[in-house]
This record gives structure tokens, C-alpha cells and sequence, in this order.
């Protein structure tokens, strides 16, 4: 499905700011499975995320994605096969486009576009039909314009969005960390629901590790440009919380717990 | 202002109309502050003239015209996009190398006079209609029939990229729509517009000048935020059709201020920059005039971006 191959990407090359930010990275991500990563800040998870959806080039390595080669073809042009959720519930819609304007350019993603009608009369009932599994009433205010939406509501619908065509890759990085608690929690049981309802390859960065021990069906820990650590369904299953902060330690002797694990990771 | 003087106005801002559209699609639609209209509206009159100047159908030369302008944006977009130039920068640059391609278009001349030829007009003067009426139902037509496209086009599945494009990038780029693509075609869409409006100029004033398209971006712009201030719409085309009002709105308020006396002081035509410049400015400042007297209403104009 996904596989990565000796991945390195480094920034800002020959500079005294030069970080390694992928360090010889190699990853398999099986059909229909949802992976959660965890790690502490700046070790290299986005960078991982921006390499597979092509907006980052890496230096070395291969990505192969359905047993196509990625590893060098334009952002736009795998869009097709990756569905993505930003961080910022900006990044992921067109405020000044309406619900449906956005939800059409997503049930494009991958096709060309051509100088047919944008929208049309069957699309909108699709459209409003996943907007009411929602529950946020959005099924009724297609014409109104993004902008107009909370983050909650923007970040719901950017999720609907990424799925509307079938991705066979899902990515989403942290995308309930600047939602505020409650709608985190909507935003994320929401997720959980169409990644298992699509049965859906997926990987999630996520801060939080409760949140990455309740969800997904393998945890990645990341660390300095490399995965530290990987449960399969079984053992993650099996995992505590206080396990995770003991086997961090472990994996990592020469940091404390508290220097590596922000509060926010723990409480998220 | 005389009968003559109000209809020559709204001539002016209805031909003149066409390049507000154009440069309402870079400047609103794709958040790109576009200077090559300032040699595309010379290059649209320049080779409009060659071509009637040589007996071509008058017609057809506006076709040519037209598609010359969006080669031009084609260049500004593709010195933006491939060679990653900073968008002014990159327009600055094609605009400066629009200048001598103009004079050559004209046969190394600056300027190139119509006088006696076949115009667009003549078949509408053909009906005996008065001169003032003739003009501005030759403009009106071709106003009409750029809205009903543009209204269309935006409608599209291209369109609607295109929207995105200048919305959020990133998002539309996620969603698969190579985005040097749209905004390459779409300034040469912007400058194709603005070259038509040129190449009409040129039949209506009867000479295309090299040096006509001096101001035409600030022309263009105050049209917008003078449609925006006075009829602003969330809606993209009701956006457009704005413009062009705004357009013949600026038009008229020039006229009104040249013929403006007080006791021995009078404007003349050489002010109208400073003029457009302070207009520029009124129609900036009212909306936040208005609103800090009131709380905003639901849903910014469109080319506003809310967050
Ligand atoms: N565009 C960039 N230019 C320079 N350095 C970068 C860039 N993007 C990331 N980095 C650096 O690469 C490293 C990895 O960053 P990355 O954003 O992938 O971390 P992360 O795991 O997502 O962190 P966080 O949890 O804070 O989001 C960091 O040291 C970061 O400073
Ligand atoms: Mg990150």
C-alpha cells in the first residue's frame, strides 16, 4: 500500500540552521489500516506527511504508493490518490466560496478540469447528504460561504471533504489541535467514524496520546527524523498510557520523560 | 455636466469597462496585482490598428487583438509561476517589454492613426443613429457579451478553480488543480480583456497610441473599489457587473470634476492622476468608515476575504 523507503529530507542545506528533519526513515502502511503518530515537537512527523502528499521534495528514498512510485510526481498529481486534513481549519476550505463551491472542488480532486458546470443538480444532493450525517445542520446552508462556518464546522467539513472522493490514503496531521476540546472530540470521533466506516488507509498525527492509544489500529512514536517506536493492533491494544511514558524512556535514555513529552501530549 | 459631455463619459467607462473586468479577475480573483495591463491595453489598440489599418474586418482585428493581450498575461504568469519572479516584479517586466513590442507592432512607430477606416461602429452608424447612441450601443454589446462569459466561466469546473486559486492555494493545489496552470490562463484571460478594451479605444478614438496605457491599472482599480464601495455583492458575477458600473461611475466623476470652477481655478486633464488618486482613496477609507460606525454585516464583499 504505502511504503517508504530510506527516507532523508533536510533543511535548509549547507546554512548553520541545517536540520535533518527525516533521518533514513523506512515505513509499510497496509490497505485499510489506521496509523497514529506520535512525537515530540520538530521530530520531523509534518515533514514526513509534507514528502508523501508532495509538497516537500525529499533528498533521498522512495516513496511507493500502490505500487506506483510517488516519489517525484507533482502535488497535484497524487492528489488524486491522498485525502488530507491541515492543522488550520483555514488551510483545508475556500472561505469566500460557498459549502457546495467547496465541496465540488473536492469531488474533483484528481480529475482534470474542464468547462462543464462546476456543480451540479446531483452533486448537490450527495453533498447534502453527507453534510446531514454531520449533524451540524450545514445539510441546509450549502449556499453559504465558508467563512461564515466555526473551526469546528470548517474542520468537519474539510473531513467530509477529503473523503467525498475515495482516497486511498488518508492524511491528517493534528487536525483537532486547534479545535477547543469538545469540538476536538466531535471533530475526532467523526474521524474515527468515516476512517472505520470506509475502512480507510489512514495515517494521523496527532499530540495527544490518549488520543492516539483510543483511535487507529497501529501507533508510530517519532523521534528526531525516525520511528522510535511501532505497536501493531495487538500490543497497542494491550497499551497503557503509563506503559508509553515508561517505554519512551527506555527507547530514549539519555532524556527524561519531561523533557521529551510536553504537557500538552500528555493532556492534550 | 453637458448632455454631450455625460454620454462621452459613459462611453468611456463602458469601454473602458472591459479592462476593469480583466483587471477585477488578477487583482480580486486571483489576489495578483497585475501591471501588464498597462502595456497589454497599448498592444490590444496597437495591433486592433495594424490589422484595420490593413484592411482586415474590424471584427476580426478585435480577435486579434484580444488573443495578442493574452499571450501577454500568458508571459506574466509564466515568468511568475516557472521562474518564480515575484508576480509585480514579473508584470513590471513584461509591461516594460510591451513597451517596444508595441512600437514595433506599429511598424516602428508610436503611434498609428485610423482615421477614414472601417470601425465596429460603422455598422450601427449604417442605421443612422446619432453618434453618442452609436458608441455606447457598440460598448454596451460587447460589455454584455464579456459579463454573460465571464458569468459563465466562473461557473465552470475551470472557473471554479480558478476562485480557489486565488482563495487558498494550498487547498486547491490538496484537491489536484495545478495551480500555474490557472493562474498562467487566468491573467492571460485578464490581459485578453484588457487588450480587447484597448483595441476598441483605438477604433473609437480613431489612433493607438504607445503611450495610452499609462495609468491603466490605477484607472482599473479605483473602477473597482468605486464598484465595490457603491455596489458591492458577495457574488462573483454580481461582483463583475460592479465593476463595470464602478467603471462608468469613476468615468463620470472625472468629467464632473474637469468641469468643475472655482472663481479662476479649474481642473484640467493633466490632474486626473491626482484625482484618481484621491478617489482611489475616498473609496478605500468609506467602508471602514463604515465599519466602525457599525458592526459588519453578514458575509464580506467578494474579493474581501473573510477568515
Ligand atoms: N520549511 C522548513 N524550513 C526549515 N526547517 C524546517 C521546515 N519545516 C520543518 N523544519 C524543521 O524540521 C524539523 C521537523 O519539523 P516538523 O514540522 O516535521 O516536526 P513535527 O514533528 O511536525 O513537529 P510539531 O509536533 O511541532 O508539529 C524541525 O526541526 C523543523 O524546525
Ligand atoms: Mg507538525
Amino acid at each position: 500500500m504505502l511504503r517508504i523507503e530510506n527516507l532523508s529530507k533536510r533543511f535548509g542545506k549547507n546554512t548553520a540552521s541545517e536540520v535533518l528533519a527525516i533521518d533514513g526513515l523506512s515505513l509499510r502502511v497496509s490497505p485499510g489500516e489506521f496509523a497514529c503518530v506520535i512525537g515530540s515537537n520538530g521530530a520531523g512527523k509534518s515533514t514526513l506527511l509534507a514528502c508523501v502528499s508532495g509538497a516537500t521534495r525529499p533528498d533521498e528514498g522512495k516513496i511507493v504508493l500502490e505500487g506506483e512510485d510517488i516519489t517525484r510526481q507533482p502535488e497535484n498529481k497524487r492528489a488524486g490518490k491522498i485525502g488530507r486534513v491541515f492543522q488550520d481549519p483555514l488551510s483545508g476550505t475556500c472561505a469566500s466560496m460557498t459549502i457546495e463551491e467547496n465541496m465540488a472542488l473536492a469531488n474533483r480532486r484528481g480529475k482534470p478540469r474542464t468547462l462543464r458546470m462546476g456543480i451540479t443538480k446531483k452533486e448537490r444532493e450527495k453533498f447534502r447528504e453527507a453534510l446531514s450525517e454531520l449533524n451540524l445542520g450545514l445539510e441546509n446552508r450549502l449556499r453559504d460561504p465558508v467563512g461564515l462556518l466555526s473551526g469546528g464546522q470548517r474542520q468537519s467539513l474539510s473531513l467530509i471533504m477529503a473523503t467525498l472522493v475515495r482516497p486511498t490514503l488518508l492524511l491528517l496531521d493534528e487536525h483537532t489541535a486547534a479545535l477547543d476540546p469538545k469540538t476536538a472530540n466531535l471533530v475526532m470521533n467523526l474521524t474515527a467514524e468515516v476512517v472505520e466506516k470506509e475502512k480507510l488507509t489512514t495515517v494521523m498525527i496527532t499530540h495527544n496520546m490518549r488520543l492516539a492509544l483510543l483511535h487507529g489500529t497501529r501507533l508510530l512514536m517519532m523521534h528526531r527524523g525516525q520511528i522510535l517506536l511501532d505497536f501493531d493492533e495487538l500490543s497497542k491494544s494491550k497499551l497503557t498510557l503509563q506503559d508509553l511514558l515508561e517505554k519512551f524512556d527506555v527507547a530514549l535514555p539519555e532524556n527524561n520523560t519531561a523533557g521529551v513529552l510536553s504537557d500538552r501530549m500528555l493532556l492534550g | 455636466m453637458t448632455f454631450f459631455a455625460f454620454f462621452g463619459a459613459v462611453e468611456l467607462g463602458l469601454v473602458y469597462g472591459l479592462m476593469t473586468m480583466g483587471v477585477f479577475i488578477t487583482f480580486r480573483v486571483l489576489n495578483f496585482p497585475d501591471l501588464t495591463v498597462d502595456g497589454s491595453l497599448p498592444l490590444g489598440a496597437a495591433v486592433a490598428s495594424v490589422c484595420v489599418a490593413g484592411g482586415m474586418n474590424p471584427f476580426f482585428a478585435l480577435i486579434f487583438a484580444t488573443l495578442a493581450g493574452f499571450l501577454a498575461g500568458t508571459i506574466t504568469g509564466f515568468l511568475t509561476t516557472k521562474l518564480r519572479i515575484l508576480h509585480l516584479l514579473a508584470s513590471i517586466l513584461t509591461m516594460t517589454a510591451l513597451y517596444s513590442v508595441n512600437i514595433r507592432v506599429m511598424g516602428g512607430r508610436p503611434n498609428i492613426s485610423l482615421l477614414g477606416k472601417r470601425t465596429v461602429f460603422d455598422p450601427v452608424f449604417s442605421l443612422g443613429l446619432p453618434n453618442y447612441l452609436a458608441y455606447n450601443l457598440v460598448f454596451l454589446a460587447f460589455v454584455a457579451a464579456i459579463v454573460a462569459i465571464l458569468a459563465w466561466l466562473v461557473k465552470t469546473e475551470y472557473g471554479q478553480s480558478l476562485l480557489a486559486t486565488g482563495d487558498n492555494p494550498r487547498m486547491i493545489t490538496a484537491m489536484g488543480v495545478n495551480t500555474h496552470f490557472t493562474i498562467i490562463t487566468g491573467v492571460g484571460i485578464s490581459n485578453a480583456l484588457v487588450a480587447l478594451s484597448g483595441g476598441l479605444v483605438a477604433q473609437y478614438q480613431g489612433t493607438a497610441d504607445v503611450s495610452m496605457g499609462v495609468g491603466t491599472i490605477v484607472a482599473g482599480l479605483a473602477s473597482i473599489v468605486v464598484g465595490e464601495t457603491l455596489f458591492g455583492t458577495r457574488r462573483v458575477t454580481g461582483a463583475i457587473i460592479a465593476a463595470v458600473l464602478g467603471s462608468v461611475v469613476y468615468r463620470l466623476a472625472i468629467a464632473l470634476a474637469l468641469g468643475l470652477k472655482f472663481k479662476r481655478f479649474s481642473f484640467t486633464a493633466s490632474d486626473l492622476n491626482l484625482i484618481t488618486a484621491l478617489l482611489v482613496v475616498i473609496a478605500l477609507t468609506v467602508p471602514l468608515l463604515k465599519s466602525r460606525l457599525k458592526k459588519r454585516k453578514k458575509g464580506a464583499p467578494f474579493g474581501k476575504k473573510p477568515c
